[in-house]
């Protein structure tokens, strides 16, 4: 069996940071307004639900306290896969330009180079006040919470993280094969913001969709469905098994797309 | 996603924020088309294609570049209305909105306002364009650009549910007028007065951000450098 040297990796993943960190540091001014447009962004959602909720008090059988712990589920599952996954964004220019082959050669696992090579330092800052305004706004919510339903809900964010890096892969695969990653990215993009509110709230067959073929669904309504004692609307075993089985047959599609790449020879 | 999300607000009430849910479904439907044709844009490369100097091509040649500009940028929205219109064909069998149509003197001021967005659109993306005359990097203001613009032009939602107070901020801005006031006009939501106002500051916003594209666009020219192409 194959030593796992997560030493190593993180020692890499450590270097990949701090490049980054430089990156972001020389393009201060950009990074600024990027920064801005985040917080803009996130602000301006907030102010939605705090206005659905002065107007409505049943939102598709959901409280509207309810309907901000989805919004900030969606929000830190979504960022999280920001900070760590951002490279995926650029690996079809790698792929197309041969970069890609340099990858191969480097006693590094090409995926784990591919997925976590370009972290996201805005991203990563913004976290911070984020994740404050969040449990801020939670203390704040009419909403109860045991620590089992807490418990739970670690654990289904955890599988949630899983099938971020699932679709991550899938993407990465699409890269290989036809070299071209935007536009499945930003498909993937918008159908994940429909995760700010409950799946439930959609019809068929986008509901369908959402559980299923991209799996937003189990990535963010079931563990906020938990977390809330809401019945939710797929077993935990169920989102469970949907999260570790993509990710198993995303890995083996990984190795299969690698047999299909041809490097131009860099 | 707004349409599901409004079609749920109404599912309990048949009024809110002011709106019956006929004429919220209504506002998200047209703004939703609306802004697909006019914020789209085939000049948001233009920065990099200043910077890397492959611009030069362009300005050799006996051709007005503006003008070039503007006729990919119509050739882009025609490309992009082809699939937004089957798209729209899709949503429309889904939600059935009812569309009511104004008069038709109405109507005409909200296509010369549509117009007049599509325009201020254009401007706006070649002020940020023409940053590239000094930095590749204008994916900073540009995002920032993109994420004022999804809450303020009123996608996912009207800006007159908004407070009082963000609204009179989000009025000393142009984004109401690159799509949210076209939507106001249909609807029939503005008053004569309202009608005159909105048309002056918008023809004053066009002017205004020609002029400052126009000035920064020949500083950009006086020290843009290109070599070897």
């Amino acid at each position: 069996m194959k030593k796992l040297r997560l030493k190593t990796y993180f020692n890499v993943w450590k270097i990949f940071g701090l490049n980054a960190l430089q990156e972001t540091l020389i393009n201060r001014g950009s990074n600024i307004l990027f920064m801005v447009g985040k917080i803009l962004r996130f602000s301006f959602s907030l102010i939605f639900l705090y206005l659905i909720k002065t107007t409505v008090t049943s939102f598709a059988g959901y409280t509207s306290d309810q309907m901000i712990v989805f919004f900030l589920t969606y929000q830190f599952i979504d960022l999280t896969s920001q900070i760590f996954y951002r490279g995926v964004y650029v690996f079809s220019g790698k792929v197309r330009s041969g970069e890609f082959d340099f990858l191969l050669s480097k006693p590094i696992n090409p995926l784990f180079r591919a997925l976590t090579g370009k972290p996201d330092i805005n991203d990563a800052i913004f976290m911070i006040p984020s994740l404050a305004v969040s449990f801020y706004i939670f203390s704040k919510l009419d909403v109860v919470v045991s620590w089992q339903s807490l418990l739970w809900y670690l654990v289904l964010l955890i599988n949630g993280l899983l099938i971020v890096t699932t679709i991550n892969i899938l993407v990465l695969v699409i890269g290989i094969l036809t070299t071209e990653t935007e536009g499945i990215i930003w498909i993937y993009r918008d159908l994940s913001s429909m995760g700010r509110f409950p799946v439930e709230i959609y019809m068929q067959p986008l509901k369908f969709i959402l559980y299923f073929i991209i799996p937003i669904g189990m990535m963010i309504t079931i563990p906020t469905e938990v977390l809330l004692g809401i019945n939710p609307s797929f077993s935990i075993v169920a989102t469970m098994l949907v999260g570790v089985s993509s990710f198993v047959v995303s890995l083996k599609l990984w190795e299969w797309a690698l047999k299909k790449y041809s490097g131009v020879g860099s | 996603m707004s349409l599901t999300v409004w079609t749920v607000i109404f599912t309990s009430s048949n009024d809110a924020f002011g709106y019956s849910r006929e004429s919220m479904i209504t506002y998200i439907f047209l703004i939703a088309f609306l802004q697909s044709i006019i914020i789209s844009s085939s000049l948001n490369g233009l920065a990099s294609r200043i910077y890397s100097g492959e611009i030069s091509n362009h300005l050799l040649k006996p051709l007005n570049i503006f003008a070039l500009f503007a006729v990919q940028e119509i050739a882009d929205k025609f490309k992009n209305t082809f699939f937004l219109v089957l798209e729209t064909l899709f949503l429309f069998l889904i939600f059935k909105p009812i569309i009511l149509f104004p008069d038709y003197k109405i109507f005409l001021i909200f296509i010369a306002w549509a117009f007049g967005g599509l325009i201020m659109n254009f401007i706006i993306s070649l002020l940020f364009g023409s940053l590239g005359f000094w930095s590749p990097q204008v994916w900073g203001p540009q995002f920032l650009f993109f994420m004022i613009l999804e809450f303020t032009a009123g996608k996912l939602f009207p800006l007159d549910i908004l407070p009082k107070i963000l609204q009179k901020i989000i009025y000393l801005t142009p984004f109401p007028y690159l799509s949210f006031l076209q939507i106001q006009l249909f609807l029939e939501r503005l008053s004569a007065d309202e009608i005159i106002k909105h048309s002056i500051v918008m023809i004053f916003w066009i002017i205004t951000l020609g002029l400052i594209t126009k000035i920064i666009w020949k500083k950009g020219l006086r020290s843009f450098e290109s070599v070897g192409r």
